[in-house]
């Protein structure tokens, strides 16, 4: 391995080579030093589950992390999001106690909270569309909506 | 003596293909592969891009509990958007810019920002005893292990700009320079002069601690 230091050549083609050596050898030690945790990468197998031809993506169209300015000396304010499909919007208001939201436009509407692959928990509407849960989403986390045939997911995310 | 050729040619010498096991070519047969039910596709897929997307979270310095749930959520987003993607044969860069964007907001979430300078990845070797490292054990005498080590830690010490991006160039198998540009928004152009010049800077620091 030491030859990856050992020549002296200056000419551009020998540092290119050297350079190549020493990028594969630190490859090498990242694989030992940092892999990937099998459990991540089973997690991303088991992900397939998620995938879901049916269901319309509701996207992340506002997002108080990235689109509000920050308020200063506030450290717990509320994450805000607002995500997005055709017609549908849907408001979540994220803090530490839970998550509410508002579906618009207003109507009776089963929600569910998406952790992962694992099977959803419903959480409570009303027949305005507003619901809520008492504890926040730790992880990855989505909503699914069902008004009547439509489905809604919201894109993966975590706060 | 240096040669008159520009160095952003320099990296098409390099000695090996970038792209490895998954071809990158592959890539958008498989991604519709999948969207038409074939898991093995999908695991083709995860295990072919998953160390890229690992190296772009490790490039950016976040907890192991962040880095965790920020590898998560960009598999479970690219699930979700499989069917929908525009150009499958650049899953590698979407998943790269994806992981980028939620490191992004860990870092904006500042409550959650912790700075691991990390003294356990260092002993992470002893905690997890993976199947390479038992290989490199028995194959290599210690003072190889010791070698990998202080390689890693010169990595380790390494300005912020060429850590990241050698993180991410050293994702097993190797990225093709279209995803490290998704990864860490640069220009594709200046990856290759840039990578050479961290590469050169890591060779200093190994020879001036007379590691070479």
């Amino acid at each position: 391995m030491s030859d990856a230091n050992g020549t002296n050549d200056d000419t551009e083609s020998d540092d290119d080579f050297d350079t190549g050596l020493l990028e594969e050898e630190l490859r090498q030690a990242a694989a030992v030093l940092d892999p990937l945790p099998p459990a991540l990468l089973q997690s991303a197998v088991d992900a397939y589950a998620l995938h879901d031809l049916d269901a319309r993506v509701a996207e992340l169209t506002f997002d108080s992390l990235v689109d509000a300015l920050p308020v200063r000396g506030a450290t717990d304010a509320p994450r805000l999001l607002t995500f997005t499909a055709g017609e549908v919007m849907l408001d979540v208001e994220v803090t530490e106690q839970g998550l509410i939201g508002q579906v618009l436009p207003p109507g009776p509407v089963r929600v569910e909270l998406l952790g992962g692959p694992q099977p959803a928990a419903a959480l409570t509407a009303d027949d305005m569309g507003r619901f809520t849960a008492g504890t926040a989403p730790s992880g990855p986390f989505a909503l699914r909506l069902r008004t009547g045939d439509d489905v809604v997911v919201t894109e993966w995310l975590r706060v | 003596m240096r040669t008159g050729s520009v160095p952003s040619a320099a990296y098409h010498d390099v000695p090996y293909t970038r792209g490895g096991t998954v071809e990158r070519s592959e890539i958008g047969a498989l991604v519709r592969s999948a969207v038409d039910g074939d898991a093995a596709a999908w695991k083709a897929i995860v295990e072919g891009l998953g160390p890229l997307v690992w190296s772009v979270v490790r490039a950016h310095r976040l907890s192991d509990a962040d880095a965790h749930e920020v590898y998560q959520t960009v598999w479970f987003r690219f699930a979700q958007h499989l069917g929908r993607l525009r150009e499958p044969e650049k899953a590698g860069s979407w998943l790269a810019s994806t992981a980028r964007h939620e490191c992004l907001k860990v870092y904006r979430n500042a409550r959650r920002l912790m700075l691991t300078d990390d003294p356990h990845v260092l002993d992470r070797v002893s905690e997890d005893g993976s199947p390479e490292q038992s290989l490199l054990e028995a194959e290599e005498a210690a003072a190889q292990s010791e070698r990998v080590r202080r390689l890693w830690q010169e990595f380790e010490e390494l300005g912020e700009r060429c850590r990241q991006l050698l993180r991410v160039l050293i994702a097993s198998p190797p990225p093709s320079y279209q995803e490290v540009s998704a990864a860490l928004d640069i220009a594709v152009g200046s990856i290759g002069p840039l990578r050479q010049r961290c590469l050169r800077r890591l060779r200093a620091r190994l020879e001036s601690r007379g590691a070479a």
